[in-house]
């Protein structure tokens, strides 16, 4: 039998041809039992196999949860990960770039090996679902051969290196990145000095300081191109930035320099690599970024550290080697460049120019943007767009962390006949960019993390925003918005106008999908600040929350005020105030749809539940006290609006205290107000039992309120009070979850009664 | 199958039977949770995957260890989809048959779903495919290959009546065939004669 093994031998870089054998070998082993599960999941995600939801061979159908029953259900690939379960492949992009023929075999992977969508990332990556892991060396072995590598697409290491989709023809950037984030992808791979991180490590590259595209503020490491006259010579570099990131609590990345010379781009982040590797957090995976490390060390010394590393480092020519191909860099327009020149225009084909075309600084060519629709293209239009790419463009094609895709160097009198040939592909959605243009994350369709529907809801809010997309005020359809289905933020929902993350609340003993809103945060200025919740609404009531925050921004604006400095001036509270008519979640028996999510009709909660009354006076119970913990939360994001550190530190502390000692009254009524008592009574009765932890993410939030107990921590500036408060927000996200927990389980109290309550009352046991 | 082991050897076989027009797509997703709750057909169902907003996508997918199914519009055309990804017992026509009574028996209890307000497949036509590049690849020794097994498989379910044929000659893209029969049959006549 023929093997793309064979087909493709002598076709693939040997070095990767020989990676791929090895890990088609660490299968085999894996299959024998020969390699530790642990150990050979590491070895899996860092050829970019991910897990997929149900991949622990449970789920609940909605009737309740069953064991999914794979073939070989004892054989795992991972802790809880059966091997048969279909699995999510990620493929790197490095900076988006992709050629036709790489987009034709992506097509037939997705259609052999997926489901038959590609799905663009928020990190310019591509991702297939639904594969079955014995398929990947073959897939892999197939990538190698048109130059994708999977390599280090997960794990603890370097990540895509992303880039602006827009290098070498924006009319803003300082000058080209595309190569530097080449090289970096090319040093970077395999380094033995990226191979032993506690956690991931991201890079993105950008052309300016005030776009979005490159988005450096949130990345672990991220360049901006600059310029500097020495000595009369316009000399290039990078305005340097180290510790940003997202994730559950985001960070700002922080100046590391204002001119890292173009030469010294490589060294110095071997140097970064190599001191994130030493001295980087290893066990703590939730302080292992290198966000942490620099906020501990202070930027003065974590820099200090890295210059003497740099000092040190071995000579390694490739650090300057591209440099010398730089002058012949650059895309070949298959076109010549010419105006439209009074061209016929289609039906529709002035809304997509408004917003899905940007004209290049190179006269007579055009960047078009495909707009894909959750990020999804099937197999079947990738292939047609590679040839109309083939036709119009050659191999200036990228993808975008907005989820699309651009064709760049299109002459712009080739737009109609691009638009019409788009067209007929279902590709010529106008709104790239725009409110109507939502991105999303996985979410509940595939993500083991989900907790909310995030794909389902940006489904629904995009048709019907596009519905009214041409009735929408311009200051409106400029809005983003991007959703999370957790809080994890690979939505990118910190950097929105309206940003959404998924939560859950209990509601009469049922758990009810919701999402925490978020207001505030910048896109531009390479997303600039960032949002924080204001507040969680029924998932069912996000679509009225988008139109009655749209039309107050509309009604209140001041000028030519953008949304995030309407949401500056206004404050919070008043926000707050806005989601209130929209916070109530009826009775189950007057409107069940508020109980399933979008898009799935299931029972969103797990389990049978206590419906017991005493039972459900007890969760009441600790509902309200969860409540006033969140309004504690909400206070402490009133308290950093006016600045005021000292009651930030406060009132996120005392919002902590209140969700730790909502849930401890749960099983011991008598609980004092005495901080020390209610510390060590949480870390008895939840933490050290494990109950409060997060099945991924340990007890990673239970360690923050230990922390902010023992440290009382006073921030000095903003950003170290964002970070309080956004640790309080997700303990008491997470005391929510617990709660919920218990609940599904049938139980206020493990193994029986809580302290001070009759046995009569509660009547749930595990 | 005069020698062409490649294609004696395929296992990623698909078929769609079309329908005679578009299901609303949001109740077909509780129609498919209904199947996995109640193993309404073959395969270890695990979950729904809902591509209804590409336009002629995937539609809403039910998605199982063995094979896929689906109700699909891609190519503009709505259909019953089966593929298979894992592999499938006896000869290459034993296997081809089997796939399509996999399509057949969801397109009979899609035809029975009241929610859908009465699809119909449309009986006389169908698209055969070979997912598998390697294996099959969209030319005509393909073809050469595989029509004895068409052959075989279009006389049971059109009771021999006349077919036209179509292989799409793009080769991009999979191996496939559309057939159009002058006489079709609904879904449950047509399975009958596949297992008879």
């Amino acid at each position: 039998m023929k093997t793309w093994k064979d087909e493709l031998e002598g076709r693939m870089p040997a070095d990767w041809a020989t990676e791929i054998d090895l890990f088609e070998n660490q299968m085999e082993l894996r299959r024998q039992g020969k390699v530790e599960e642990k150990l050979f999941a590491e070895t899996r995600l860092r050829r970019g196999a991910y897990g997929q939801r149900y991949d622990n061979g449970q789920r609940n159908d909605g009737t309740g949860t069953k064991a999914l029953a794979y073939p070989n259900g004892a054989l795992t690939k991972g802790p809880d990960t059966i091997w048969d379960a279909p699995g999510m492949q990620r493929i790197k992009i490095p900076f988006g770039g992709l050629n036709p023929d790489q987009m034709d075999v992506l097509a037939d992977l997705a259609e052999e090996y997926s489901d038959g969508i590609c799905h663009v990332t928020t990190r310019q990556d591509i991702q297939l679902h639904y594969v079955h892991f014995d398929d990947t060396p073959s897939l892999l072995r197939r990538l190698a051969a048109i130059g994708i590598t999977t390599r280090e697409a997960c794990g603890n290491s370097v990540r895509n290196v992303t880039a602006c989709p827009l290098a070498g023809v924006c009319r803003d950037e300082s000058f080209d990145v595309t190569p530097y984030a080449n090289a970096s992808m090319k040093f970077l791979l395999g380094h033995p000095d990226v191979q032993d991180f506690g956690r991931k490590f991201k890079i993105a590259f950008s052309g300016c300081r005030q776009h979005a595209c490159g988005l450096v503020n949130m990345h672990d490491m991220g360049a901006i191109a600059v310029t500097r006259e020495i000595d009369g010579e316009t000399v290039r570099g990078f305005e340097l930035y180290v510790g940003g990131g997202l994730g559950a609590v985001p960070y700002d990345a922080v100046l590391f320099d204002e001119f890292v010379r173009e030469d010294e781009i490589l060294p110095i982040t071997q140097a970064i690599s190599r001191v994130f590797a030493r001295l980087g957090e290893k066990r703590n995976r939730a302080r292992a970024r290198i966000k942490f490390l620099v906020k501990n060390l202070g930027m003065e010394e974590f820099k200090r550290l890295v210059l003497e590393e740099r000092a040190k480092l071995p000579h390694d020519d490739r650090w300057a080697a591209y440099l010398d191909e730089l002058p012949s860099h650059g895309e070949k327009p298959l076109k010549v460049g010419a105006s439209l020149n009074g061209a016929a225009r289609p039906e529709g084909f002035d809304a997509w120019c408004e917003t899905n075309v940007y004209r290049q600084r190179q006269p007579g060519y055009c960047v078009a943007a495909v707009t894909l629709p959750l990020g999804d293209i099937t197999s079947h239009q990738l292939r047609e767009l590679a040839a109309i790419a083939r036709r119009y463009v050659g191999e200036s094609v990228r993808t975008t962390v907005e989820q699309n895709i651009v064709l760049r160097w299109v002459s712009e009198a080739d737009l109609p006949q691009l638009y019409e040939e788009l067209r007929a592909l279902g590709l010529s959605a106008p709104g790239a960019g725009s409110i109507v243009d939502v991105v999303s994350c996985p979410g509940t369709d595939t993500c083991k993390l989900g907790i909310a529907s995030s794909r389902g809801l940006a489904g629904e809010l995009q048709s019907r925003l596009a519905a009214k997309a041409m009735e929408l005020d311009k200051a409106v359809r400029d809005m983003r918005i991007k959703i999370s289905g957790c809080f994890n933020s690979c939505g990118q929902h910190h950097i929105s106008d309206l940003g959404f993350y998924g939560v859950s609340r209990n509601v009469g003993g049922y758990t009810v999908p919701h999402f925490q809103v978020v207001v505030g945060g910048k896109w531009v200025d390479n997303g600039g600040s960032y949002g924080l919740p204001i507040g969680a609404v029924p998932s069912k009531r996000i679509p009225d929350v988008v139109t009655a925050m749209t039309d107050a921004y509309l009604r209140e604006r001041q000028g030519q005020e953008t949304f995030q400095e309407y949401t500056q001036r206004v404050g919070k509270k008043a926000l707050k105030d806005k989601l209130a008519p929209f916070t109530k979640v009826p009775a189950r028996e007057e409107d069940a749809s508020f109980y399933s999510d979008w898009g799935d009709p299931r029972e969103f909660t797990i389990g049978d539940m206590g419906t017991g009354e005493c039972a459900g006076e007890v969760v009441s119970l600790v509902d309200s006290d969860l409540s006033l913990a969140e309004a504690m939360v909400f206070d402490s994001q009133l308290a950093l609006e006016n600045g005021d550190f000292t009651a930030v530190a406060d009132k996120s502390y005392q919002a902590m205290l209140q969700g730790a000692k909502a849930l401890v009254k749960m099983r011991f009524l008598d609980i004092t107000d005495d901080p020390d008592q209610i510390v060590a009574e949480f870390k008895q009765r939840y933490y050290d039992t494990e109950i409060f932890f997060d099945r991924f993410g340990g007890g990673r939030f239970g360690q923050y309120l230990f922390r902010r107990h023992e440290q009382k921590e006073q921030p000095t500036d903003t950003a170290a009070g964002r970070q309080l408060v956004e640790e309080a927000s997700l303990f008491v996200e997470a005391c929510h979850a617990c709660s919920a927990k218990l609940a599904a389980q049938g139980s206020t109290a493990q193994g029986g009664a809580a302290e001070g309550v009759t046995s009569t009352v509660v009547t749930l046991e595990l | 199958m005069g020698g062409h082991t490649d294609v004696d050897g395929l296992q990623r076989i698909g078929v769609k039977f079309y329908l005679s027009e578009t299901p609303p797509l949001d109740a077909v997703i509780p129609v498919f949770h209904r199947w996995i709750q109640t193993a309404a057909v073959e395969g270890m169902l695990i979950d729904i995957a809902d591509y209804s907003h590409v336009p002629d996508g995937p539609g809403v997918m039910l998605i199982a260890h063995e094979g896929n199914y689906a109700v699909d519009l891609n190519g503009g055309r709505p259909g019953v989809l089966y593929y298979r990804k894992q592999a499938l017992a006896g000869d290459l026509d034993q296997r081809v048959r089997a796939v399509c009574a996999a399509a057949l028996r969801a397109a009979a209890l899609l035809e029975g779903e009241a929610s859908l307000g009465g699809v119909k497949l449309r009986g006389d036509e169908l698209q055969i495919f070979a997912n598998d590049r390697l294996l099959a690849p969209n030319d005509g020794a393909t073809e050469a290959a595989f029509a004895p097994v068409l052959t075989g498989l279009l006389d049971r379910l059109y009771a021999g009546a006349p077919r036209q044929l179509c292989r799409d000659q793009d080769p991009r893209r999979r191996f496939n065939v559309d057939v159009k029969a002058e006489r079709g049959a609904d879904a449950a006549t047509l399975l009958q004669r596949l297992t008879a």
